[in-house]
């Protein structure tokens, strides 16, 4: 495994960690408004909101800076996991947009805290993506050529 | 469309059976790109192309050959 690859499946699971330890919460306390009330929640979101693009930026930016560790071929494969990453972010934005219409169309307006949730989302998306893009990007590689 | 091979492998074994990992510090890739290269599943830059073939001491034609599946 490429020190990069190594990078991206590590970074791949802690983002993974950070959204199903969000998920559950959101799921055990019943109701999204739950943000506004428990501090556990909120503490977890902020933790999410810092710790995922912190983990990408440690794990992947600053710690391959030697061309024994990050070469031509894995700059190739991150910028192609690009693509992976916006076509998820769109697609993650596409799916809240749809949502809170279909589920707030009565109400004519959505609480507040759809905001955060979207931000944090948008970023899990987006790191979890590209970890995968990149992930995806050798396995191609390793098959095609 | 053609298709770039290399004899990184056999050159290798010529310089004192080479590593991997060797090559790879002499040339500044990683040793992942190294395997990948001798199994055909990546074409180099020209610029780690030139590298590879100063790492052995010889023109780079000598490593990396274009061959023409319309045989032309």
């Amino acid at each position: 495994m490429a020190p990069l690859q190594k990078r991206a499946l590590l970074s791949l699971l802690i983002g993974l960690a950070f959204a199903i330890a969000l998920i559950v919460v959101l799921l055990l306390e019943g109701d999204v408004t739950a943000f506004n009330r428990d501090e556990t929640l909120r503490w977890i979101t902020y933790a999410a909101l810092i710790g995922v693009p912190l983990t990408y930026l440690i794990l992947i930016d600053l710690s391959l800076r030697k061309p024994t560790q990050l070469d031509e071929r894995d700059r190739l494969i991150i910028l192609k996991s690009g693509r992976v990453q916006w076509l998820a972010v769109i697609f993650s934005l596409a799916a809240w947009v749809i949502a809170l219409t279909e589920i707030y169309q009565e109400q004519r307006q959505v609480p507040v805290v759809f905001l955060t949730l979207i931000m944090i989302s948008t970023l899990i998306i987006s790191i979890l993506a590209q970890s995968l893009g990149i992930l995806l990007g050798y396995w191609r590689m390793n098959r095609n050529g | 469309m053609g298709r770039i091979k290399n004899r990184i492998r056999r050159l290798r074994f010529d310089h004192d059976e080479m590593t991997q990992e060797e090559l790879a510090n002499r040339v500044g890739c990683t040793r992942q790109t190294v395997i990948a290269l001798e199994q055909n599943k990546y074409v180099p830059s020209i610029e780690l192309a030139f590298r590879v073939a100063k790492a052995f001491g010889v023109p780079l034609e000598e490593v990396f050959q274009y061959e023409d599946s319309q045989g032309g």
